[in-house]
């Protein structure tokens, strides 16, 4: 029952994962004093102070990333993931179950991954496809960091993880819980892959 | 060694100078060092308090910040201010109400702030224009002037006041005499009226006749009389006649009995305003005699007493506020003004003559002990007004006063003839006053009144909501309306005007309604216009609608004169202005339709089509 709450849990945060900002920026320069901008990535779309970031880019030619099919991906993954765990929730703790788990948190630190991948991508594509006639040119092609500072002109701007993307790592840490005893099973079996398909099946 | 006692007292004099140079200084430095760290507001940080400064003849309110004296903003109120877009071009609304209800100029005098329980709330301010008779309302939540009316039946709006505890009218005194039924022909006296204005209609709901010249006003903290100094009991025309009798008047006015007459229909409607004549109606009425020409009247923060200024008289005139009897009748110097007063049973009285602040304590006045006197500073010079924190309030801060001098003399380095108007800050939190500072302002605060930052901070706003009618991005347009008319809808954001240019005829009436689509504070955009007498300023979200003949033929560039970003001096846009006879097909522009290259259809713009 621990382990199918385990993974109720696990699939309950990354469905709301869904419904939250998933990564956030926050970008503070001396004009704003105590208003830092903030941009949200949500499964929607960024939201935050995206008028007034607009309004700011278009001097050193960032052009705002309105088409993200990155998100698209990341939900379609999301859903999956959701599904994926449910069924690990209710997987008996058989050789075979315990493997289906494996898998299951292997693909939630792939999704992780990916999206990880997909973002620093299109962070950097932020940075460099810029418009070349931007009328402030002093400012340097620049790479946000998925977690930590970049200073763009005036502007030193944070990424962070936000809500949701907590949310998924809780959720991978409770699918890496859920495999706990596994590694006892394989060592109760020597380790063999056959006793361990062998004793599933009986 | 003759001359060794000679050298002797030689070295000690000249050791006791240098002691005396050294120490002297230090604690002359120190004490400086003292009041100058009081005043201090480092870059960054904020003032505690914001006062508000009549602009006098400059017809606007001056905003401070307290203690550090820093002059924050104005707001313009009777006169157009071009720095603020206000009221500056002939067609802008707020300009014609100047124009029809006295003139582009104000003198205005007392600021009042609105109060709930006794103490200010932060919604509104007042201030009267004495030359034209106004009363103008301040909303705080954007500090702009949101209700201007005329007084009807008044000339010389001078003293106001907010009835207390909670706001129920504004009292504004009429202190220039007119012919009781307004008939310059009438032979009978001329005579005045106290009105009653509800702060939130901005209606006058009553007036009372007071025969005289009515001066300075305040209101008993229960809300039950209006208390107005009245000189010039003698109804004379020239000075010479106006100081005859020994003796003029507090008028202290039941509010609640002449609430009630107006209610029953008893006043004489005049101009939409029931006068109500108090020598129809025993008790709405009482006239407290006090020393010939008095000024100020100040109501204690307990309530207890109103407090007449003497003037002439050396005196202050203390009033029981409930019983309307006079309590004491104590000395406190020459010329006394106005009071104001802390936290700690003391009074605070302008000199005008002696260039002082008196402090004296008012319950040993009015129990007439002969050491009610506390403390004199003087101040630079001939103070008029004086306020203390919440002075007016039923809670006084007790910290800080402020002397509103008429003239600065030797304070300030001389630049001409008309010298800066000097305001000085005086810590009343000890025994003794001590002066901490002065500040120079345009010419010329007569009475001040603070809030504390904290109550404002909840209640101002920098940004507007944009109203239904509000250009939106993305929907600008230029739509001839008419054979001579023309509507341009504009945005205006960093760094661009859409449209960035349009064309139109000589002859043409052109309406621009423009919208600063800026969500983000202090992004104020100007629209000036040359040789056309227009200037906007438009804060983040405000619209405003302007409607100007197109004049000359012409290229005009519209530029922004408020500066906003790194492109600032880029951010224009032309205004092609065709000759009468151009055959040229004026383009209509569309924000939507303009990016697929297209015209809109609208009424011909050709003038030879028309």
């Amino acid at each position: 029952m621990k382990t199918r709450a385990l993974y109720l849990t696990a699939a309950a945060l990354t469905a709301a994962a869904l419904a939250v900002p998933l990564w956030g920026f926050a970008m503070s320069a001396p004009q704003y004093p105590d208003e830092t901008l903030h941009l949200q990535i949500a499964r929607t779309g960024i939201g935050g102070d995206v008028h007034e970031v607009e309004t700011l880019q278009q001097y050193i030619g960032v052009r705002f990333p309105t088409d993200l099919p990155e998100l698209k991906w990341a939900t379609r993954g999301i859903a999956t993931l959701v599904a994926l765990l449910l069924l690990a929730a209710f997987t008996p703790s058989t050789p075979f179950g315990r493997a289906y788990r494996v898998l299951c948190a292997a693909a939630v630190f792939l999704l992780l991954f990916a999206s990880a991948v997909a973002m620093q991508q299109r962070l950097y594509r932020v940075g460099h496809e810029r418009d070349r006639n931007a009328p402030i040119r002093a400012v340097h092609d620049f790479t946000p960091p998925l977690v930590g500072p970049v200073k763009v002109g005036n502007f030193t701007v944070w990424s962070f993880p936000h809500l949701g993307a907590v949310m998924l790592l809780t959720a991978f840490g409770l699918s890496v819980l859920g495999l706990r005893g596994t590694r006892d099973f394989i060592q109760r079996s020597d380790g063999r892959l056959s006793d361990l398909v062998r004793k599933g099946a009986a | 060694m003759k001359r060794h006692p000679f050298i002797l007292v030689l070295v000690t004099v000249a050791a006791t100078v240098a002691v005396v140079q050294t120490f002297g200084c230090g604690a002359a430095r120190s004490a400086r060092s003292i009041a100058a760290e009081k005043v201090y507001v480092p870059p960054g940080e904020l003032d505690k308090y914001v006062a508000f400064l009549s602009g006098g003849q400059s017809g606007s309110v001056f905003v401070v910040g307290i203690p550090s004296g820093r002059l924050i903003r104005e707001i313009p109120i009777f006169e157009p201010r071009a720095a603020y877009g206000y009221a500056v071009h002939e067609t802008d609304p707020r300009r014609k109400l100047l124009e029809d209800t006295g003139g582009l100029w104000g003198d205005t005098h007392h600021p009042m702030l609105s109060e709930k329980n006794g103490v200010f709330d932060g919604r509104y301010l007042w201030i009267n224009d004495l030359a034209n008779a106004r009363l103008a309302r301040v909303r705080l939540d954007y500090f702009e002037a949101d209700r201007i009316i005329k007084i009807p039946n008044l000339q010389g709006a001078h003293g106001i006041a907010v009835v207390s505890p909670d706001t129920k009218y504004i009292v504004v005194n009429g202190e220039f005499e007119q012919p009781t039924d307004g008939l310059v022909t009438n032979p009978a006296p001329y005579t005045s009226v106290v009105a009653y204005v509800d702060p939130e209609s901005m209606e006058v709901k009553f007036e009372v006749r007071v025969n005289g010249n009515i001066d300075i006003a305040d209101t008993s903290k229960d809300g039950r009389y209006s208390f107005s100094t009245v000189y010039n009991l003698e109804q004379g025309k020239d000075m010479g006649s106006m100081i005859q009798y020994d003796r003029d008047a507090v008028a202290a006015i039941d509010i609640p009995m002449a609430e009630t007459l107006a209610a029953a229909g008893k006043g004489t409607v005049r101009n939409g305003v029931p006068i109500l004549d108090p020598a129809e109606h025993a008790g709405l009425l009482t006239l407290i005699p006090v020393p010939k020409n008095p000024h100020g009247v100040n109501v204690t923060p307990d309530g207890k007493y109103a407090i007449a200024a003497g003037k002439l008289s050396p005196t202050v005139t203390i009033i029981d506020a409930h019983t309307l009897k006079i309590v004491a009748e104590p000395e406190v110097g020459l010329g006394p003004l106005h009071t104001t007063f802390d936290d700690r049973g003391n009074a605070f009285t302008s000199l005008f003559l002696d260039s002082q602040v008196v402090k004296w304590n008012i319950a040993k006045a009015v129990g007439g002990a002969s050491d009610y006197i506390v403390d004199r500073i003087n101040v630079h010079y001939n103070i008029g007004h004086l306020q203390a924190v919440g002075g007016d309030t039923v809670h006084p801060m007790g910290d800080y006063l402020l002397a509103l001098n008429k003239l600065s003399k030797d304070q300030y380095v001389p630049v001409g003839p008309d010298m800066p108007e000097n305001q000085e800050l005086i810590d009343i939190s000890g025994e003794k006053m001590k002066m901490l500072a002065s500040f120079p302002t345009p010419p010329e605060p007569h009475d001040a009144t603070f809030i504390a930052a904290s109550v404002l901070k909840p209640i101002v706003k920098q940004v507007y909501t944009p109203t239904d009618d509000a250009v939106q991005a993305g929907r600008e347009s230029v739509v001839r309306t008419g054979p001579h008319s023309v509507a341009v809808n504009m945005t205006l954001i960093r760094s661009a005007y859409t449209p960035d240019s349009f064309e139109v005829r000589e002859g043409d009436t052109v309406t621009l309604k423009v919208t600063n689509v800026e969500t983000i504070r202090d992004m104020i955009h100007g629209f000036a216009l040359p040789d056309h007498n227009l200037n906007i300023a438009l804060p983040p979200g405000y619209t405003k609608t302007i409607t100007f003949d197109a004049g000359k033929p012409g290229v005009y560039w519209y530029y922004c004169t408020n500066f906003c970003s790194a492109l600032h001096l880029e951010m224009r846009g032309r205004m092609v202005v065709q000759p009468k006879d151009a055959t040229v097909t004026l383009t209509d522009w569309h924000a939507a339709e303009n990016v697929k290259g297209q015209v809109v259809a609208g009424v011909p713009s050709t003038g030879d089509k028309q």
